[in-house]
């Protein structure tokens, strides 16, 4: 049997329904745990035995024993903390294994499949697949320090702990546009006059960026009536597409949004000094910070409509079997930053040395505009604080793992035409 | 069983008298059993992953759910199957990407196997000036990243599509340059070919090097034209190699990323290797195994219509024991525009490409190319933290010179026993041809050409995790990166060493067998040696590709273990432009050293004859 488009179409949005209880299913097969793992779970009170109050400086002796923390992470920017880390808590190695976050993944599912378990930290993106497939899975395990639990927002800690928060923003030139914002409406993206002067990251190719074209497929109504605002007419939704929320990928796929390998290049071609007519960029907040480091000259669009950020996650957990399991407590209590550092500190550049080190601690690396630590009591990074003037939707790691193969299909079949 | 039980004149099977013909049999036959072994060693590294694979592609995966919320992760399923080649979706995820990746190889192909070739001629064939120079040279171009390649003729072509900075063309003349010279089929095609030219460069010129012009001279004293003689001698001559380098050309375009993906995603050209890495990126491994498997079937029968037309004729020997004389024609007037054009051609490829790079390593802003941003702080900088997060410059990091020495490590080792390994298939399968173990063993012997790189690496991560009889766990060790880059660039050596013993006569071992003179001595004094030039190409072609290595070992590396290019993805993924390019081009100076020197050594050993350069 050969199916329509419209009609595959069709079956990808009658999914989504179906989809929604199959969670509920996964989240209770996850529960069962081999014995031995159990006892492991129990051992160093992780998983369900997470205590509510915790020995700290007993949890740092054991670590201090067991002399090393192996980290497979998705960024290598970890690797500046090493010698910090190693100073302040001496006898501790930091091994580090930067492997980009799908790789980061792989490689946990693999080895645990071969029966070794040689991880303590893992840190990744990737919503849907740390959440469903290691999370539910039992492959990797919450942990958030006790004495760190009234300082960070429970959606930053549960059902797993946030690392650092990101952003997916839309810049533009503030050279070619002096009057600020060429849009106010996201829409306005895919009329003509954008066509071909919209640039993405490669959705296909970068977990943020897809996860950022999720954020606002995730929420079709808002789309919809977004659109009305704009144009004070009922959006009419192109043949097979589910809703305005792809009805929005199909028509920036029409009007030539032009794909990009790298964001950082993105960031450039967007913000580069001296052009007339250039280009929107839809890219990672963080990339401003080329403003200082490259010249660049752009802004980001705070103001519109219906949302200016696009907020996706970098989790941190336990590996499942850790052989290092307090060493990992403490690294992990390491990258949220020193508990003296509260919402009035200020801090000196640069954040990697002396004091601000020692208050930043793990945070210190990514303590860049676009980067926001999970905790309520740090203050944004200079040059971030637009931060919290946006409108901001997150990414549901539900709706990742749902419907972000379906997005990425219909990505294919529009970017294919 | 008894004797009288025995059909007349044929002794059963378990009999005395036939086991002790059979062993006889055996033991002079020495390829049969070096043919068994290999093919039991290659059955485990090789057939096991590719079974993984197919097994794989017909397993419900989790990343399937959101398709089929009711699937039971790990069934059977043909789901992949009916999605990649039947439901809509196949038209964009499998036929456009196919027929863009077809397209691109026989382009390819076509360009280098005509560059390639009248290179070689070139070098080996003709008086052209600075030979000895130019021969090693016009390989350097392969051992540069692809990628560097595309980088360079974007920062010439780039037009306002892409936006940002202009392209140079466009800053000196103010001309845009059409989207399909800058982005697409065309710059990947050329840029492409101006990149693996070099297999057939090599391939050609070791062959070249080995036909004797007396064969030549004996067509010209029959009467026949130039065109002629290179048509119906010199060419069929050199079937085997250039066989094998159309092979390897056009297989290894299909499973190309770095370029395809640079230069096509602004046009939206998509490539089958595009879509693979796309799938694997999304853990989407339904997807990515169906789509790997249909490469895996297109090599394979390439590698079949190519033995077809190579066929199990003898003709291709040009090694006898009779005289060898080779003879360089006389270019006369054209001497000086060809060295010229070669020249030229060397800049292009060569020149421009690695002073973009040292350019890029010398600039404090990225991508401002006036003089005042020049500055020597990422290669000799002590670390300061205001620049690159306080990373110190290349020659004061001891992160980058550890991986260096692993990196080169690595190569050697890899070329080492790529080579012995190489050598002993080539000689099963050639002394073995046209039996069915010398088929397997051809066919499996290349199948990893073809295999996803990190796909590879996952499954080793199974395979070796725990020990195996008296293999220890090799998981964790550098042993398995080095398991790891035999099997994956065995290819190559397969491939140099079948074409070099289709060129080495059988009697030259037969005469040695008569007086009595064992294997190995026969292998070490007689085969080695001649095959030698072949074998010496092959292996330079595992050492690079083995220093430039990275998806492949990704998975398997340990930090003690770390690689250069492992510490360029790093660099790239934080964004520090000026510390990847220098390492980037440390690693290519450091691969153009060593390989010079192995030429250096190889022509000073006596290999020198044969050698192309």
């Amino acid at each position: 049997m050969t199916m329509t488009r419209s009609t595959f179409l069709k079956a990808i949005a009658g999914s989504v329904a179906a989809g929604l209880f199959s969670v509920a299913a996964s989240a209770v097969s996850a529960q069962e745990v081999s014995p031995e793992l159990q006892a492991w779970l129990e051992e160093n009170a992780l998983g369900t035995n997470a205590m509510v109050e915790e020995d700290w400086d007993d949890i740092v002796a054991r670590a201090t024993e067991e002399g090393e923390v192996v980290v497979y992470s998705s960024s290598g920017r970890i690797a500046k903390l090493a010698d910090h880390f190693q100073a302040l808590y001496p006898g501790i190695t930091l091994t580090l294994f930067d492997l980009g976050s799908v790789k980061t993944i792989e490689k946990t599912v693999r080895e645990q499949d071969a029966g070794i378990f040689n991880v303590d930290v893992i840190t990744t993106g990737n919503s849907g697949q740390v959440i469903y497939e290691l999370l539910n899975n039992g492959r990797i395990f919450n942990y958030v320090p006790a004495h760190y639990a009234d300082r960070i927002p429970e959606e930053n800690r549960d059902p797993l702990l946030i690392r650092v928060n990101e952003a997916i923003v839309f810049f533009y030139n503030t050279e070619a546009n002096p009057d600020g914002a060429p849009i106010s409406n996201v829409w306005e993206l895919t009329q003509e006059q954008f066509r071909g002067r919209v640039g993405i990251k490669d959705p296909m190719a970068s977990g943020s960026s897809l996860m950022g074209l999720a954020t606002l497929v995730q929420y079709p109504e808002e789309m919809a009536a977004a659109y009305e605002r704009l144009t004070g007419e009922a959006l009419v939704l192109g043949e097979g597409v589910p809703d305005a929320g792809f009805e929005f990928v199909r028509r920036l796929l029409a009007n030539d949004v032009v794909i990009f390998k790298s964001g950082s290049k993105l960031a450039d071609a967007a913000g580069a000094a001296g052009q007339d007519d250039a280009m929107i960029a839809m890219t990672n907040m963080t990339y401003i910070s080329r403003n200082d480091s490259k010249g660049n000259v752009n802004a980001i669009m705070a103001d519109l409509d219906p949302v200016s950020r696009m907020v996706y996650p970098t989790f941190m957990s336990i590996g499942a079997n850790a052989p290092h399991p307090n060493a990992a407590k403490v690294f992990i209590a390491y990258l949220l930053g020193n508990t003296d550092l509260n919402i009035d500190t200020v801090l000196e550049k640069p954040y990697l040395e002396g004091e601000s080190f020692d208050l930043l601690q793990g945070l210190a690396p990514y303590h860049d505009a676009g980067s926001v630590s999970p905790r309520s009591d740090v203050p944004l990074p200079a040059g971030g604080e637009i931060w919290d003037q946006m409108e901001g939707w997150n990414i549901s790691a539900e709706f990742m793992w749902q419907q972000g193969p379906k997005l990425r299909d219909f990505w294919l079949i529009h970017s294919s035409q | 069983m008894s004797d009288t039980a025995a059909p007349r004149g044929k002794p059963p099977i378990f009999s005395k008298q036939n086991l002790v013909y059979q062993v006889y049999r055996f033991k002079n036959k020495p390829e049969i059993i070096i043919g068994v072994l290999c093919l039991a060693f290659l059955s485990f590294v090789v057939l096991v992953p590719l079974i993984q694979i197919i097994k794989d592609a017909f397993t419900f995966q989790s990343y399937d759910l959101a398709y089929q919320p009711d699937g039971e992760v790990g069934a059977f399923t043909l789901f992949h199957f009916d999605r990649v080649f039947n439901q809509p979706i196949s038209r964009a995820l499998f036929v456009k990407p196919l027929i863009n990746s077809l397209k691109m190889g026989f382009a390819v192909t076509l360009i280098a196997i005509v560059v390639g070739s009248s290179l070689a001629w070139l070098m080996v064939r003709t008086n052209v000036h600075f030979k000895g120079v130019f021969g090693a040279m016009l390989v350097f171009p392969y051992m540069m990243p692809s990628w560097v390649m595309a980088l360079a003729w974007l920062s010439l072509f780039k037009n306002d599509r892409i936006g940002g900075s202009e392209g140079l063309l466009t800053y000196l003349t103010g001309v845009q340059v059409p989207d399909w010279v800058a982005y697409g089929y065309v710059p990947i095609v050329f840029t492409l070919a101006m990149h693996y030219y070099a297999y057939t460069y090599l391939l050609i010129s070791g062959a070249l090097a080995t036909v004797d012009s007396e064969l030549e001279e004996a067509g010209a004293t029959c009467g026949l034209g130039k065109w002629k003689r290179i048509r119906i001698i010199t060419m069929p001559l050199l079937m085997p190699a250039l066989g094998s380098a159309v092979v390897l050309t056009f297989i290894r375009i299909l499973g190309t990323f770095g370029t395809p993906a640079l230069l096509g995603l602004p046009v939206r050209f998509f490539t089958f290797s595009t879509q693979i890495y796309a799938s694997i990126n999304a853990r989407n491994q339904g997807d990515a195994y169906v789509l790997a498997l249909v490469l895996i079937v297109l090599a394979i029968s390439f590698i079949w219509i190519n033995s077809r037309i190579i066929g199990v004729r003898k003709s291709y020997v040009t090694m006898t024991g009779k005289g060898f004389r080779k003879r360089e024609g006389d270019l006369g007037k054209w001497r000086w525009p060809a060295t010229i054009i070669v020249i030229l051609f060397l800049c292009m490829t060569v020149v421009m490409p690695l002073l973009l790079l040292l350019w890029e390593s010398l600039t404090l802003i990225p991508g401002n190319y006036s003089l005042s941003n020049l500055t020597t702080y990422f290669w000799s900088g002590q670390g300061n933290v205001q620049l690159a997060y306080g990373e110190p410059g290349v020659i004061h990091n001891k992160g980058i010179l550890g991986a260096l020495g692993n990196s080169v490590k690595l190569g050697f080792m890899a070329a080492l026993f790529n080579g012995a390994l190489g050598l002993l298939v080539g000689y099963a399968v050639v002394r073995g041809r046209g039996a069915k173990l010398a088929r397997w063993l051809e066919g499996i012997a290349f199948a990893p050409y073809i295999f996803p790189s990190i796909a590879l690496g996952a499954i080793y991560i199974g395979m070796f995790s725990t020990s195996i009889g008296p293999i220890p766990a090799l998981y964790g060790t550098f042993t398995i990166l080095v398991l790891i880059t035999v099997i994956k660039n065995l290819p190559f050596t397969s491939r140099t060493g079948i074409a070099a013993m289709l060129q080495i006569h059988q009697s030259l071992e037969e005469t040695a067998r008569v007086q009595g003179i064992g294997w190995f001595r026969r292998m070490f004094r007689i085969i080695v040696p001649l095959s030698m030039s072949g074998l010496v190409a092959g292996m330079l072609l595992t050492f690079i590709t083995a220093m430039r290595e990275l998806s492949l070992i990704i998975l398997l590396i340990s930090p003690g273990n770390m690689v250069l290019t492992g510490v360029i993805f790093g660099y790239q993924e934080q964004d520090m432009a000026q510390h990847s390019s220098a390492v980037t081009l440390m690693l290519v100076l450091i691969i153009i050293t060593i390989s010079v020197i192995v030429r250096l050594l190889s022509r000073g050993a006596g290999v020198g004859r044969l050698n192309a350069t």
